[in-house]
This record gives structure tokens, sequence and C-alpha cells, in this order.
């Protein structure tokens, strides 16, 4: 059985009765048996699996009324609730946590009849590019395992690059769902703010944060986002889609487009030669199909990933504060402690990252300093919004390399904190614009990844997949060596 | 130019164990210090943005019954209070 396929082979293979669910099911399942001891993509399995596999094929063959899913295996980054299951966002102070409740994305999910494997790893609280961070050690890129998978979405990226599942769900803070997926040679995409429901994701930075689908294809992606797209009452900053279908004249190309080519981000000091290369080549591909290419420059764009870090440091501070070991936490014997230094010892737990992040959403707001630097992050975010809103009165698409860099060592970028920050500095944009921007698998140069990253309008996904499709169709990349 | 000291005021008021996490200090400074480019942007006419949301746009204010006791999900629970550590 080929479990390198993509979600529509895979229902059409199902419908016609090629193989049954719990027969693909069971395969994948015997897949991250023999690789993820390797790749470590998984913080925990669904023992369920097969039972559910089990009872999608009975409904199929009953004549019942079925999900569009048909059943498909997917993973779940492990900051997404599903009740009675444990959620860990890869911190050693939630470790034992179960979720009380479902994330909104997940019963939309299942609603559609899926097959959810596991839970994938991130760096802890989504916190950081490589995985690295996570409590419970690395995944390993899944094309060189002696290299990064990219992050937070790490885990999620490298399950679906390695065949461990067909798609997984990611979030996306400042490229955690990008930059993975241009790591790993995977389709991640960040929808426009509001589009995804965030309820059930645990909180890191609320106001520029969301869910994204990360597939093999980018009309698997198109697909996912049908199914978890739209308002929701748990989430007031979801807005209506009108129920859009994603999918409907995807294929339709990009003739007589226009697209600017973001001179910040492909001219950048820490830009290599190969994604230099490959974005050229890029250009080339987009005006082979019809449309226009030219320069446009965002000056603002050099001071987003201090704004960034600033405004998420800010949330992170606050939102991080329930891990206090009263409400949220571990063992730990009260007893012989006072109030504060209690809560200050159960904190110890956190990972260095988290750590100083939270020491920096102290600083960066306080009174003292908040002209200084959170205030103005604030005044950066709306500068940028203003200029992005006047590119997009001349183009239909921006793009840029998803990341400067190919994925690297581990180890090779740990100890230097401002270099790993500027790993996000072409995708911090979309956050803080609130556009939506979708990674697609460009190149594989000396056995790893490229992805390019192409924005559109807020709620131009449908344009923005068209995009995507027209790229993807001019590849043609080897499969993953695993 | 940033404080160290500054900094450790600010990580135990966020409750920061130092004891552990001392070698933190000199990262968040490095961080801060790359923070300054924001002193080099003009920012003089620009204004904060916020999202706006009408009242009509809320949801209904309505109560939603949850049977389940979400408190015996936590570690230290007696009968219906979150059991803390001593406040001094």
């Amino acid at each position: 059985m080929n479990l390198n396929t993509s979600i529509l082979k895979y229902i059409e293979d199902v419908k016609s009765g090629t193989f049954t669910v719990e027969e693909f099911t069971t395969e994948t399942l015997q897949r991250i048996k023999d690789v993820d001891s390797d790749v470590h993509a998984y913080l925990s399995l669904n023992d369920s699996a097969i039972n559910d596999a089990k009872l999608i094929d009975q409904k199929i063959s009953s004549g019942e009324k079925i999900g569009q899913c048909y059943g498909f295996p997917i993973s779940i980054k492990d900051n997404i609730c599903i009740t009675g299951t444990k959620t860990t966002c890869a911190s050693k102070i939630l470790e034992n946590f179960i979720a009380p409740y479902t994330a909104t994305v997940i019963n939309r999910l299942q609603n559609e009849d899926v097959v959810i494997t596991g839970k994938t790893n991130l760096d802890e609280f989504a916190m950081g590019l490589t995985t690295e961070f996570s409590a419970f050690g690395p995944t390993k890129n899944p094309w060189n395992l002696d290299y990064v998978p990219g992050g937070s979405s790490g885990g999620s990226a490298a399950s679906v690059a390695a065949n461990e599942c067909l798609a997984s769900l990611g979030s996306d803070t400042g490229g955690s769902v990008r930059n993975p997926a241009s790591f790993c040679s995977v389709v991640g995409l960040k929808p426009t703010y509001g589009l995804i429901s965030r309820y059930g994701l645990i909180s890191y930075a609320n106001s520029i944060e969301q869910i994204g689908p990360m597939t093999k294809t980018v009309k698997d992606s198109a697909f996912l986002l049908n199914v978890i797209a739209g308002q929701d009452a748990n989430d007031d900053t979801t807005i209506d889609n009108n129920n859009v279908d994603y999918l409907e004249n995807i294929e339709d190309g990009i003739e007589g487009k226009k697209i600017g080519i973001i001179k910040e981000m492909t001219t950048s000091e820490g830009l290599s030669q190969e994604v230099s290369t490959a974005t050229k080549d890029a250009i080339c591909d987009f005006e082979s199909l019809g449309a226009s290419c030219e320069d446009v420059t965002l000056p603002t764009i050099p001071y987003t990933v201090a704004a960034y870090y600033t405004i998420t440091s800010t949330e992170a501070g606050s939102n991080l504060a329930r891990y206090d070991n009263i409400r949220y936490g571990y063992e730990l014997e009260s007893e012989g402690y006072e109030y504060n230094s209690y809560i200050s010892k159960s904190r110890a737990k956190f990972g260095p990252e988290v750590t100083r992040r939270i020491i920096l959403g102290g600083f960066v707001p306080s009174a003292g300093h908040a002209g200084k630097y959170f205030l103005k992050a604030l005044k950066v975010k709306s500068k940028l919004i203003s200029e992005i809103n006047k590119a997009f009165e001349k183009f239909d698409y921006l793009i840029s390399p998803t990341a400067p860099v190919q994925p690297f060592k581990f180890g090779e970028k740990i100890d230097d904190p401002v270099t790993l920050m500027l790993l996000d500095y072409n995708t911090v944009t979309a956050n803080l614009t609130g556009k939506p921007a979708i990674s697609v698998p460009y190149r594989v140069i000396n056995g790893l990844p490229i992805g390019m990253q192409i924005m559109a309008n807020s709620l131009k996904e449908k344009s923005l997949f068209q995009s995507a499709y027209a790229l993807e169709s001019k590849t043609n990349l080897p499969e993953v060596p695993l | 130019m940033v404080d160290e000291e500054e900094i450790i005021r600010v990580a135990e008021l966020m409750k920061i164990d130092l004891e552990e996490h001392g070698e933190h200090v000199s990262r968040v400074k490095k961080m801060l210090e790359y923070f300054d480019i924001l002193d080099q942007i003009d920012l003089s006419s620009e204004e904060i943005t916020a999202q706006q949301k009408s009242l009509n746009e809320l949801r209904k204010d309505e109560f939603i019954p949850n049977d389940k006791k979400l408190i015996e999900s936590l570690k230290n629970f007696r009968e219906h209070y979150v059991r803390a550590p001593k406040m001094n």
C-alpha cells in the first residue's frame, strides 16, 4: 500500500474499495512504529485509532451517511485540546494534563470522520523554530535525521513528510506552520486571522496566532480548510467566510495576475545562496505561468522581528501566568512554601526559551519600558498593515522564500537567540498583518527542502490556493528518503 | 542600555526562580539589545490600531450548563475549594 498519497486520492481509493479505512490506518500505524523511533514526530498515539477506523468502515458498508474525510489519518499538534487525552504543549509543566474539552477544529474534523493518529511534537508552548525546545526531545527532519525539521510545528510537518499520516494541524504564531512546512517539504497554510477557530488551542499570543493545515499537496490544504474554517461561537475573533469552497476552480491558474517580490525578504543579509537561487527560479516559473512579477518594497519589514517578539512575549507572559501549579501543574507538595515562592519553584519546570519569553514578556510592557518596546511594536504593526494594504492595491500576491535558509544541523543555532529570531524574518509579516500565507514545497537542494511563500490579501485564500497550485504544478520533487 | 538588575527584578515579578534560571538573564539582555532596532524607525505619525467589534456581533450571554466537575481535574482541591499554599 502506498502511504505517500494525497487525501483526495485516498478518498477516491476508499470510495472505490481499493482498500478499507482499517487497512490504511493499520498500515499507517505500522509505519509510525517503524520510523518514529528515529523521527520522533509524535508525543502520544491515539489508542483507539483502529476502532475509529472500523466504525467508519461500518458506516461505509452499511450505507450510512459518511463524513467527507472518509477516515483519512491526521495528526494534531500537541497544543490543541481533545477531551480526555493528554495535551502537553511539549512542556514538563503540562506533562500529565488531560484536556477537559475539545477544540472546535477537532470537533469539525471528527464530524467529517477523520481518524486521529496522535499528538505531535513542538517547541515548548510553540516557542521556537527547531523543536529543540521540546521538553521531550527534538523531532528529526525526515529528509536527513541530522537536521532540524523547523518549528514550532516540527512534529506535525515531520509526521506528514515521513508518511506517518496524510495531514496534520499545526499552529502559526510567527511562522510555526510555514517554517517547518518549508524545512520538511510539505504544504503549510497560515490563514487570515479569524478564519479558523482558536477555541481549544492553548494560547501563546492570541492576537496573531492561527491554526493551519499541513498537507502533502495544495489541493489537500484547500480540502482541509473547507472542513475546519468558519465562524465559531466559542471564538469571538472568528469571521464569516460565507462557506467559500476553496477547492473549486483551484486549477484556474494565475494568467494576468500581478506578483510583488518582497525586496526586503529576497535581498536580506541572512539569505542563503541556495534559497536565493531557488527564489529566482520560482519567479521565472510564475512568469511562465502568465503572471507578471516586479519588486516591491515594504520598508517596515526590518523592524518586524523585534516588534513580533515584543508583542508575542507580552502576550505569552500574560497567558503563561496561569501555570502556577495551583490550577495547572504537577505533583509538588505545597507544605513548607510561602505562596509566591511555591509558584516560582513550580515554574522552574519551564524550559529555557519559555522562561526567557516570560521574563521578556514582563519587561517590554512594564511601566518604565512600554514606550520603548511594546507601544512602539504596536505602532510598527500598524505601519506594516498600511504598507501591505497599499501593496495589495497593486498586487494580487506577494512572494518570498518561506525561510531565509535551508534546514540546519541540531545545535547549530540554539545558542544564539538573535540568529534564531531572525529565522522568522520572512514569516512574521503575515501574522502581524493578519494576512493569509502559504508555504509551497519548491526545491530539494543537497537533499534538503526549500519552500516558497505566497501571501495574499485578507480572506483571499481561494486565490492564494490557485497560485500555490500553479507553482506546485511546476515542481517535480523527489520522495523523502526515509 | 538595559541593566541586568532590572531584568532580575522583572524575572522575580514574573515568578521565575533565578536560582534555577539565572543563566537566562544575559540572553534576555541580548534579545532586548536587538529590540533597540525599534529606536531607528520613525513612528511619529503612527497610531495604534485596535480590532473593534460592535455589541450586536457578540454571542448571547446564555448560561450553558456543564455537568462535569472540572475542579476534580485539579491536583489539590477539597469540596468546592482549590487548595493553595499559605500567603504570608
